[in-house]
């Protein structure tokens, strides 16, 4: 038994690396750059968002001057309700509902005092509701008594001129 | 020697960091972020709007629609005047609203108005947009207020 090749034995050449045993080297993902790229993203969304309640609308229609004056004027009396500014503050308003001996003192007391003013005879949803305001009240104001006649479900709800 | 030497090498331990709880976490947040945020719309400018008790405001997305913003100049200050706007126009003087609101119902007949105005400001300034909104022959204008609790049912 001689290690001398023969004529017929095949001779393959092996460089000394490929000679050398292999080492298995480990496949591992470099999450570095995905940090990186995640953190920038976290900062961006944590220094940009910003904590809002969302805001909505309030429909309303406004009179227009392509409309033609009625002939006959409607028989139904609105309900008048007036809202004073009283001193600097925002809770500083005062409400009135023409007609009425008892006036509300808060909108949630107005959108009640609206609903009762409803299911009474002569009064329904189609009842038109004026708010009147003088010009230095406060807009907020306007709005509350606006959201107030929706709360109390009419549905001709407009704004008057000043009181 | 030789003893000593063989005895000094010992396998060092690699001091791994492991990162996969960290991502976890900052995955979460980003999803978070992404999910609960909503890029503000350069037409709302920030202000105080009105806000009434259990509003009836709805979450309404109009088409054909122009924004009037009616703010302070100085939002610290109550008592200050007011600027208008139309969305993110630079503040103009309302005969140029007037004018711009007049050439937005020529483009488009069923244009709507929206009316963001600081709860602060007053009545009468708040009277003259909407004055020129209806000289315009606009009919459909909305009040822009902050949503309260959705109302349910009916």
């Amino acid at each position: 038994m001689s290690n001398t090749p023969t004529s017929t034995d095949t001779i393959h050449f092996r460089t000394r690396r490929q000679r050398a045993p292999r080492e298995q080297t480990a496949l591992t993902l470099n999450l570095a750059p995905m940090v990186d790229v995640v953190f920038l993203l976290l900062i961006f969304f944590i220094v940009t968002t910003e904590f809002r309640r969302p805001e909505g609308l309030l429909a309303s229609r406004l009179p227009t001057q392509s409309g033609q004056a009625s002939a006959v004027a409607i028989p139904i009396s609105p309900i008048l309700i007036t809202v004073r500014q009283t001193g600097d503050q925002p809770s500083d308003y005062q409400l009135e509902v023409e007609g009425f001996t008892t006036a509300p003192r808060t909108f949630s007391d107005l959108a009640g005092f609206l609903t009762e003013i409803k299911d009474n005879p002569g009064f329904d949803d189609k009842t038109p509701v004026v708010i009147r305001a003088a010009d230095d009240c406060m807009w907020d104001h306007l709005v509350g008594c606006w959201n107030a006649a929706v709360r109390a479900k009419f549905k001709r709800i407009s704004f008057g001129q000043g009181s | 020697m030789e003893q000593r030497e063989k005895k000094s090498y010992r396998p060092r331990p690699s001091l791994t960091f492991n990162m996969a709880p960290m991502i976890d976490i900052v995955f979460l947040l980003i999803i978070f972020f992404v999910l609960v945020g909503t890029f503000a719309s350069a037409e709302h400018i920030r202000m105080d709007l009105p806000n009434p008790d259990e509003s009836q405001a709805r979450n309404e997305k109009l088409s054909d629609r122009a924004i009037i913003n009616i703010q302070l100049i100085n939002p610290d200050d109550d008592t200050s005047p007011i600027v208008y706007s139309i969305g993110p126009n630079p503040p103009e003087p309302l005969e140029v609203i007037d004018r711009r609101l007049a050439a937005n119902k020529a483009a488009f007949p069923d244009l709507k108005v929206i009316i963001r105005a600081d709860r602060r400001a007053r009545y009468a300034d708040v009277r003259a947009a909407m004055e020129i909104i209806a000289d315009n022959g606009i009919e459909m204008m909305n009040m822009a207020a902050l949503l309260g609790p959705q109302p349910t049912g009916n």
